[in-house]
């Protein structure tokens, strides 16, 4: 006998192992996000040279680079159930905030991924200022989170939607921009030794603001 | 597993797709498993719409479905849980073998043994011996089967079946004409079709005329 729907993390469970296998068969947004990171981090340093003595660039550097090398993998989580018209198969195992949190979980997972490898090459490469690690962990961290909710929602928006491009940049562009302002004025403290506090409350707030929204919207996004 | 009374019915049910295209109007029956009832009707008459309303997948714009279990409604939400839907528009990852698309649908539903659920439906549907190959490998007949299995994986008291023999041999018809068998013994089996073949199956039929003005014969 099947579950009767109150259960839900069995199934998210279930979703997040699927996600992880697929994309370790296929490497569909791994490889595209780790060759962008890699691109972009050796292109600025062939161009800039190391950079010790400019923290705010430094900054905004670092989050270009994992906010591009992860959205456009993170966003096409939906999009490639869509395309691949699998999304009825998901919808009949499992409810609308289900296959969001699954995803969510993967989104988190795979931003973790790219990170390990993406920001000890960033600083090795772009010989940045010793880091403050508490402080740096906690807007990374935050951040993540906050990146993570915000491109599963717009991935779940623009899933069914026909014209998914136009519609991609003008949900990404609202959403993601709070998320590049407070991680950029964080990682840009922490190196000027200046509290991070303010900025960390900030991702977290809207990373939960987010995950709040989410699961009132995700049972309603598909509905036809 | 023991059997449970299920029923479906459907009052002034209609449905369109954005203004025009109407999916099924005015459509009222009601059937009580177990058994097989045909739907059958013209392409576009509603028959995989009306599916899709009874999965709980589609919202009816107007007019109401129930799906009771021993008297007792489900929830539109819930429906996906007690119903086995197979259907065309139907697709697996092709970068998995079908049993693991099985075994994370079974795990997913919550089944007690995934493993062993996924394996009873593929050997049910005589796809077992390529259990292991990924999707992407499969014909269309073996996706179809897929489809088959999937439907009975949770061995569902309402069984929801879109053209179930479609791109089937003679040794897969045979498995699907069992399975459905199997399964109306133990439930209702609604199967949407124009297969005179298929519609032998039935005992009971619901005619969808054009736009889906039909009433059981």
């Amino acid at each position: 006998m099947p579950s009767d729907g109150s259960r839900s993390w069995p199934a998210v469970w279930a979703i997040l192992r699927k996600e992880c296998r697929s994309e370790w068969r296929t490497r569909y947004g791994l490889n595209a996000a780790l060759l962008f990171a890699v691109a972009s981090l050796t292109a600025v340093t062939f161009a800039a040279g190391r950079l010790p003595d400019r923290p705010d660039l430094l900054a905004a550097l670092l989050w270009i680079v994992l906010l591009f090398a992860a959205l456009s993998s993170m966003s096409h989580a939906f999009v490639r159930e869509t395309e691949a018209h699998t999304l009825l198969f998901l919808r009949l195992v499992a409810s609308p905030t289900q296959i969001a949190l699954g995803k969510l979980g993967f989104n988190l997972l795979f931003l973790l991924v790219v990170e390990a490898v993406t920001v000890p090459l960033f600083l090795l490469l772009t010989g940045a200022p010793p880091l403050r690690w508490a402080a740096f962990g906690a807007v990374l961290g935050l951040g993540t989170l906050a990146l993570a909710a915000s491109s599963t929602l717009v991935g779940a928006v623009i899933a069914q939607s026909r014209n998914r491009g136009a519609l991609f940049a003008a949900v990404s562009l609202p959403l993601l921009l709070p998320v590049l302002a407070s991680g950029v004025a964080g990682t840009r403290a922490q190196w000027d030794g200046l509290p991070v506090a303010a900025d960390a409350r900030l991702l977290g707030s809207y990373a939960v603001a987010l995950f709040a929204v989410s699961l009132l919207l995700y049972d309603h996004l598909w509905e036809e | 597993m023991s059997a449970v009374a299920v029923g479906v019915r459907a009052e002034g049910l209609t449905h369109r797709y954005g203004r025009i295209r109407t999916g099924v109007a005015r459509l009222t029956f009601a059937f009580e498993g177990p058994g097989v009832v045909a739907v059958t009707g013209p392409n576009g008459s509603g028959k995989s719409t009306l599916l899709r309303i009874l999965a709980g997948l589609l919202r009816p714009s107007e007019g109401s479905t129930a799906v009771t279990l021993d008297g007792r409604e489900l929830p539109r939400t819930l429906r996906r849980t007690r119903a086995g839907l197979a259907s065309p528009e139907l697709a697996f990852y092709d970068e998995l073998s079908g049993e693991e698309n099985l075994v994370f649908a079974a795990e997913a539903r919550g089944l007690p043994a995934p493993a062993r659920a996924a394996g009873a439906a593929l050997e049910r549907v005589g796809l077992a011996r390529r259990a292991r190959d990924r999707v992407a490998a499969y014909s269309s007949g073996m996706k179809q089967r897929l489809r088959l299995a999937f439907a009975l994986l949770h061995e569902p008291p309402l069984v929801l079946l879109d053209e179930p023999a479609s791109h089937l041999d003679e040794e897969g018809r045979a498995a699907a004409e069992a399975a459905v068998r199997d399964a109306a013994s133990r439930g209702l089996v609604l199967v949407a079709t124009n297969d005179p073949e298929e519609v032998r199956l039935a005992e009971r039929r619901l005619a969808l005329v054009a736009r889906g003005l039909g009433d059981p014969a």
